[in-house]
């Protein structure tokens, strides 16, 4: 899944007809006073201001502030862009209306392996939680499409009274239409509120898209959010911007404060890996994963990431039995990376574990083998060793 | 027997390079086990029309490309299964021709990064059909002994090593497509091997789910267990327990499921495959789908290096039980070779290859060139210069600086003689015609024979055959007259003893101030001597001097136009870039400059009939 922020998550909202409160977002206290300009709605509303940033807790941070007049924004925008969290740089605050409410309710579509859940509540906000199994739920057959109707007697069982029942349908019609039409995998309005003359309105919201949906919407011009409550580093964002482009795959995901690195190939094998480790008591120092016969400069460049983590004492080069990536192409990325980040002094002291079989499987472990008259501290495995037998290996090696 | 693909398949691949690797990998294992490939054509519009070669052990099987999987089909009736190979922009509308084929039951979609609204409407309609849609992101489906779609199994020698030669007795479903290689591995040594493999893909909607997978299982009676790999994220392996333990199942269930380290990382870290995502508690997390299949009756280790030997004891009570017998091994003389690569084979000293020629003077297997023995960078290092590299290449003799001078001097003196000599008017014509360099300077290098340039080796021939012969310039001046005509070398159109050659002059003084022994040179200038008292003119030229003076150095006499010929095309190459940078139009001559001597114009009579006879 694929989260989208919330600016370009409300502009989608917009584009399929729903009502969303007036909103901007701003990288600078300039471009905030030029909006105001042109924007009456600064001028007269109460705002809101938020960091707008993949942050988890961001009210908690300070990052969200409340209840202001367009002194207060700017004030609020100059605090918050800047500020650090952990080490990532808010760049950018969505300033938008705040809308006096009085009722909440929740609206939701979830994808689901035969079609879509179509989710309403005649309650919302924090309530949601305490009462998930009231939500109403209407199963949509992959194809099909609900009717307004339909969508009307879900909103009565949902205890939508009279006209109501009947404008929440049309807004879960619209929400419906914006995922199917937007390769949506789950779209959440909560709270879904009633504005001052009686509009529907989309207060807050959860975008997630199938990111591999791209190429059928050049009109998706904003960039996916992490889902892991903090933005990507650079590392992260080198590897992802090399994974865009290459045959195969490379990924990376730092987890501070791990002291086991993790190097191994494939999607499916890299999780045991993680979860042997894991189980020993270890602790990962990053997710990584090469899979479907990368090209041998990609899988240096992770290596070199990988190696470069702080405080790491075990690299687990590990890998299930290949079935077309090519072992001794791949492993001389690697032996490249581990060559170039120990030219910058890392991989003292660094076990590295190997573990391998696949196409030119001997040359491979071979050349591994020989790095040990490098004066590399590597212990190398065949397909004889059962796949995470290298990660007791190493984690009994203290 | 064993499950979705047997010995019947027969494969059209929807795709272009990517479907063409897996062919060759799936002709191998037709080769292993010793059967006609299976697979009958490709679909690829782009290169439609076009075949492609696939390696039989020895032989070259050639199979053709189609636009629509309804002509493949139609060509190949016995087609049944399609392998979906196509772009993810691409890939519903393939997969969806392919399931719309009456022929078609099985089609299996390797491409990764399919949108999951494709992938569940392709699911959608193989279901309301009653065909099998396998993947999207599939490694492909292997039944050990009959069937292999798609490069699953991997390399040659891994399907001799995991035993996919012959059927064994477990099933395997796995999303991973290494993982499904590894169980493949594991079977083969903790157990007897295995029936059918399924790669079902680790996208987050599979097309075909473990219990489909798990029912056609049960229902086949040389599968005794089967084994899946599960992971994090949606409910399938929940399905697959409820299956599991709805009813007493004739199978051993075997399975691990990965994710359990999600339990201690940050929230919504997305791990591996598409599908692997959300909860760390409830459904969809590892520990639910671990408790799921164990409540069911499956066996479920706590690692996946446990599911070794977890197979092994599953393996012997089977075995025990006599619900499987042992399984007939194969040796490996048995088993068919795949040929090795000649590359591979020299490279292992295996074979002796006839070379179709053999070279003496230059070495490029390095990382530069050699030349005669001497690394190109090593001359350089060490001030040789480029008279030194012809010669080393022409007579591979590192030669003195003196010689190098000559040779120098020689090549300066003849690099070029105007725009009007044959060779450079042929360059400069063409080049006004707009031709390209390489062929502008070859079209005056062809000029370059008996009448143009070309007497330096002819000179050489001659006067290095008196001087063998030791004959004396009058004996050498009788042979020439009577069995050659005019001495080479001999002889100018405008030069004379009276107005010398200046070229010659330099030449001749320099070669004699290096106080070395020229008896050709020697032997030329006595000639000259004698012919230059019966005519003025018939003096030593240019192309006589330097064929006498390169027979003195020791330069072979094949090699004496080469002189000419190197020195000439830097002319040559000056003249069509000249001719280049001045714009220079198309060269037409004037019809003044030919004379016409045709016969005058007159009626064409009409074709004449051949008669019978």
């Amino acid at each position: 899944m694929a989260k989208v922020l919330e600016g370009p998550g409300m502009s989608l909202l917009i584009k399929w007809g729903m009502k969303v409160p007036n909103h901007v977002v701003v990288t600078s206290v300039e471009q905030l006073y030029h909006l105001a300009s042109a924007n009456a709605w600064l001028n007269d509303k109460r705002l809101v201001a938020k960091a707008h940033e993949a942050i988890g807790g961001r009210f908690k941070l300070g990052l969200v502030k409340v209840d202001l007049d367009l002194k207060g924004a700017e004030k609020a925008v100059k605090e918050i862009l800047g500020h650090k969290v952990g080490t990532m740089t808010i760049s950018q605050v969505i300033i938008s209306e705040m809308i006096h409410h009085e009722v909440e309710y929740y609206l939701a579509v979830k994808s689901t392996r035969e079609g879509a859940d179509v989710l309403m509540a005649n309650f919302g906000g924090i309530e949601v939680e305490s009462r998930w199994n009231d939500i109403k739920r209407m199963f949509v057959e992959i194809g099909k499409s609900p009717s307004v109707e339909e969508l009307e007697e879900l909103a009565r069982t949902a205890g939508f009274k009279a006209d109501l029942a009947g404008q929440v349908a049309q807004f879960a019609r619209k929400l419906y239409e914006c995922y199917d039409r937007e390769d949506g995998q789950y779209l959440e309005i909560n709270p879904l509120s009633v504005t001052e003359d009686g509009e529907l309105i989309a207060l807050d919201m959860v975008t997630m898209l199938d990111a591999d949906a791209r190429f059928r919407h050049p009109d998706w011009n904003f960039t996916f959010a992490s889902e892991f409550g903090r933005p990507y580093t650079e590392d992260e964002q080198e590897i992802m911007e090399i994974d865009s482009r290459i045959k195969g795959s490379v990924k990376f995901i730092e987890i501070p404060g791990g002291s086991i690195a993790l190097l191994p190939a494939g999607g499916g094998a890299s999780v045991y890996y993680a979860d042997a480790i894991v189980a020993q008591g270890g602790k990962i120092a990053n997710y990584a994963e090469y899979s479907g016969d990368p090209p041998d400069w990609a899988v240096e460049a992770l290596t070199e990431r990988v190696c470069s983590l702080p405080d790491i004492k075990h690299v687990i080069v590990g890998g299930a039995i290949a079935n077309f990536t090519n072992v001794k192409k791949t492993f001389a990325g690697i032996i490249a990376g581990f060559r170039n980040v120990r030219l910058k002094g890392k991989l003292k002291d660094v076990h590295i574990w190997v573990r391998r079989g696949g196409p030119y499987e001997k040359e491979g472990l071979a050349a591994m083998r020989a790095l040990e008259q490098e004066g590399f501290k590597i212990h190398v495995y065949d397909r004889h060793t059962p796949l995470t037998d290298v990660v007791d290996y190493a984690l009994k090696e203290k | 027997m064993s499950i979705v693909a047997d010995e019947n398949t027969r494969v059209v691949i929807q795709g272009g390079p990517a479907g063409g690797n897996a062919a060759r990998r799936m002709a191998e294992f037709s080769y292993l086990i010793k059967k006609p490939f299976n697979v009958r054509a490709f679909v690829f519009p782009p290169d439609a029309g076009k075949t492609v070669d696939i390696p039989y052990g020895s032989e070259t099987l050639v199979l053709p490309i189609f636009v629509t999987v309804q002509e493949a089909v139609k060509a190949y009736p016995d087609i049944n299964t399609s392998l979906v190979y196509i772009a993810p922009n691409r890939a519903l509308e393939s997969a969806m021709e392919a399931l719309k084929s009456d022929k078609i039951n099985l089609v299996s979609m390797i491409t990764e990064g399919v949108t999951e609204k494709d992938a569940k409407i392709l699911a959608h309609e193989a279901k309301r059909l009653g065909k099998v849609y396998n993947g999207p992101s599939s490694i492909g489906i292997f039944s050990a002994g009959k069937c292999r779609l798609g490069v699953v199994g991997g390399s040659y020698e891994n399907l001799i090593l995991s035993k996919l030669y012959r059927p064994g007795s477990f099933g395997v479903i796995t999303k991973s497509g290494g993982l499904l290689n590894e169980i493949i591995w594991i079977c083969s040594q903790f157990a007897d091997g295995v029936t059918t493999a399924v790669g079902i893909g680790g996208d987050a909607y599979p097309g075909t789910d473990y219990v489909s997978y798990l029912e056609m299982f049960e229902n086949d009676p040389e599968t005794r267990a089967v084994v899946i790999v599960g992971e994090m994220g949606g409910n399938l392996e929940e399905r697959a327990a409820e299956w599991y333990g709805a009813k007493k199942r004739r199978i051993k269930l075997l399975a691990v499921v990965s994710g359990f380290c999600q339990e201690v990382l940050p929230k919504g870290m997305k791990f591996g495959h598409a599908g692997a995502k959300e909860g760390t508690r409830g459904e969809g997390s590892a520990r639910n789908k671990s408790e799921s299949l164990k409540k069911a009756g499956a066996i479920v280790p706590q690692t996946f290096g446990a599911l070794g030997p977890a197979i092994k004891q599953t393996y012997e009570e089977l075995l025990a039980k006599g619900v499987i017998k042992p399984a007939k091994e194969i040796s490996a003389e048995q088993l068919p070779k795949w040929p090795k690569s000649i590359d591979e084979a020299i490279k292992n000293g295996e074979v002796m290859v006839q070379p179709l020629f053999k070279s003496t003077i230059c070495d490029d297997r390095g990382d530069e060139p050699v030349y005669g023995g001497y690394a190109a960078s090593d001359l350089i290092n060490k001030g040789y210069d480029i008279p030194h590299v012809i010669a080393m290449l022409w007579t591979k003799r590192l030669i003195s600086d003196q010689e190098a001078e000559l040779i120098k001097r020689i090549i300066m003196l003849s690099a070029d003689h105007g725009p009007c000599v044959s060779g450079a008017l042929a360059t400069i014509l063409a080049a006004c015609a707009d031709i390209p360099m390489a062929q502008a300077v070859a079209s005056g290098i062809t000029m370059i024979g008996p009448r143009f340039g070309g007497a330096v080796t002819d000179a050489g021939r001659w006067f290095k055959f008196a001087v063998e012969s030791r004959m004396n310039v009058e004996e050498f001046l009788a042979y020439m007259k009577t069995n050659v005509g005019p001495v080479p070398g001999i002889g100018h159109r405008v030069k004379s003893i009276h107005n010398p050659d200046k070229r010659v002059k330099e030449l001749v003084g320099f070669a004699k101030s290096l106080g070395r022994p020229l008896p050709h040179l020697e032997f030329a200038l006595e000639v000259e001597k004698i012919t230059t008292t019966k005519k003025e003119n018939l003096i030593l030229n240019v192309d006589g001097t330097i064929a006498v003076i390169l027979l003195d150095l020791g330069f072979p006499v094949e090699s004496l136009n080469g002189f000419f010929i190197l020195a000439r095309t830097i002319g040559l190459i000056g003249h069509w870039i000249d001719q280049k940078q001045q714009g220079a139009r198309l060269i037409r001559l004037h019809p003044y400059l030919a004379r016409y001597a045709t016969e005058p114009k007159q009626e064409v009579p009409p074709i004449e009939k051949s008669v019978e006879v």
